[in-house]
């Protein structure tokens, strides 16, 4: 409860910052529509040449995309921000404040900073997975509720994978390349994860489990994805966030403030 | 102007080579996506048995693979790095020196070409091996592909470097330059083979000058155009560079007035 309270403080004053820039946050509002209409420009290019893409129609597919602007509105909303500011911390040696407070560090380090302009693209992507499901006839509650679940879980599971490529910041101190390229993989989440070839598949679904957040949220709510599917992907979701947190505690144990 | 340039080439290679991990994980960002867009397209291939128009599996992956070569060789950033430098004054200094800032950027591209290019070849060999990729290119295509990509090359930095100076107004050009990576994105061929992009926009792609980036010179080096209509396009692109290149000397002039360090 009262990291709740915490949690929308840290919003509040996130907001506040941003809109001191007022032009700013209307340009970026821009940027992501133009992406958003521009990504689903390109599935209907492809979808001119074919009604059905590995099994997925257009209305399965819209649903996937907007799934895909979820995952990814949410790793830019909180995740990206805090993760890059964690770094800096490591860095410079302030992450002492952190862990000076009554209050988990990893919560105040990973959970810190907003865009929350970001919002604008989970909301738009939520609008697109909308668009889809009205292609789709059936959504019944069960469909709804797994809809949800898997798609925490993909938040989940995408927050434990940046917490435990950046606890090698303990380490190393500079990791700026390697976040990079995690986020550059993102992009691989905009299609299906079964189109790609094996070996491309099993780096999706498990070093970078983009393809699984994104993947299982969409077939969850068209009823594709059954119960021991949503079972298998909660229990992996919670053992990939305990190990991760253990790896972060572990390379805390690392951690030197300036001059120490 | 060879001393200058010689000068700068050394200067940057000792750069570069301190960061060479860095160079060969930036290159997977020239890879990553044109995989993506080859995986969806084998996809709808696969599900209208085997071919999509004139292209089949195989073809796509042929094309895919020269356009992760070409926006390697193509494609540079420097709008993003001109904003900050503008933003934070750091243009001043280079203002004051006797070269234009744009040989800086010059060199820093060709420098960063050619230390990517080893093991971008390594990745796209693994990428043709796995999609079977099939080349119908002739010794005369593979000749063309020089002149051509330089061109694209060369296209895609000058309409950067307008985009970018439009900085001198705004002082931040991230939005301005995220609406033309999305142009790119939409008709250089990125996310289909010019021919394959529906009829209005694929005339778009051609009249404007994005298709002649990227498109133009991977086709030509996948060898699916014919030799006169190769040479047809490198025109076209020649006329482009030239158009850009006049317009950055028009805007680089009237923009660099409006120019000021921070407290001035």
């Amino acid at each position: 409860m009262r990291y709740l309270r915490l949690l929308a403080l840290f919003f509040r004053t996130e907001l506040q910052y941003e809109l001191e820039y007022r032009t700013n946050l209307a340009l970026e509002i821009v940027q992501i529509v133009v992406i958003i209409t521009t990504s689903v420009g390109a599935v209907l290019i492809l979808f001119n040449y074919t009604t059905v893409l590995n099994g997925w129609d257009l209305g399965a597919m819209l649903v996937l995309l907007g799934c895909f602007y979820l995952v990814q509105g949410f790793g830019e909303l909180v995740l990206q921000p805090s993760f890059e500011k964690f770094m800096e911390h490591v860095r410079l040696g302030t992450l002492d404040f952190a862990l000076l407070k009554p209050a988990s560090a990893q919560f105040l380090v990973t959970l810190r900073n907003f865009q929350v302009v970001q919002l604008g693209q989970m909301g738009l992507g939520a609008v697109v997975a909308i668009v889809g499901l009205g292609r789709i006839s059936t959504l019944g509650p069960g469909e709804a509720v797994a809809f949800a679940v898997a798609l925490v879980c993909g938040f989940v599971l995408i927050y434990a994978l940046l917490l435990a490529l950046s606890t090698f910041a303990f380490w190393f101190v500079r990791i700026d390349n390697l976040m990079a390229i995690y986020w550059s993989f993102l992009d691989a989440g905009r299609f299906p994860v079964d189109i790609y070839p094996g070996w491309l598949r099993v780096t999706l679904s498990t070093a970078v489990p983009v393809g699984v957040a994104v993947t299982l949220p969409a077939q969850a709510i068209s009823g594709r994805l059954d119960l021991f599917g949503l079972a298998v992907l909660v229990v992996g979701s919670i053992a990939a966030f305990i190990l991760s947190s253990l790896f972060w505690r572990v390379g805390l144990r690392s951690y030197t403030g300036a001059s120490a | 102007m060879i001393d200058v340039y010689r000068a700068l080439f050394v200067g940057q290679i000792q750069a570069a080579s301190q960061y060479r991990v860095q160079s060969v994980l930036w290159m997977l960002f020239s890879v990553i996506r044109p995989v993506i867009f080859l995986a969806a397209w084998v996809a709808v291939a696969n599900a209208q048995g085997g071919r999509v128009a004139s292209y089949d599996v195989r073809d796509f992956a042929a094309y895919y693979v020269a356009l992760s070569l070409v926006s390697n060789l193509a494609t540079s950033w420097n709008a993003y790095d001109f904003e900050f430098e503008v933003r934070m004054g750091r243009l001043s200094p280079k203002l004051l020196r006797p070269l234009h800032p744009i040989h800086y950027a010059v060199v820093e591209n060709i420098v960063w070409k050619m230390t990517t290019i080893i093991p971008l070849l390594i990745v796209l060999g693994f990428v043709a091996v796995t999609f079977d990729a099939r080349f119908r290119a002739t010794p005369v295509h593979l000749v063309l592909f020089v002149p051509s990509v330089i061109l694209g090359g060369s296209l895609a930095f000058l309409g950067g470097w307008v985009i970018a100076t439009s900085a001198f107004w705004t002082t931040r050009v991230h939005a301005v330059s995220t609406l033309w990576d999305r142009a790119v994105f939409i008709f250089a061929g990125q996310i289909a083979p010019l021919a394959l992009l529906p009829g209005a926009l694929q005339t778009i792609a051609l009249v404007l000058p994005f298709g002649y980036m990227l498109g133009v010179p991977a086709e030509i080096l996948q060898g699916a155009v014919d030799v006169p209509t190769a040479m047809l396009l490198i025109a076209v692109q020649a006329i482009w560079v030239a158009i850009f290149y006049a317009l950055l000397q028009v805007v680089w002039r009237v923009g660099v007035r409006q120019y000021t360090g921070v407290g001035a």
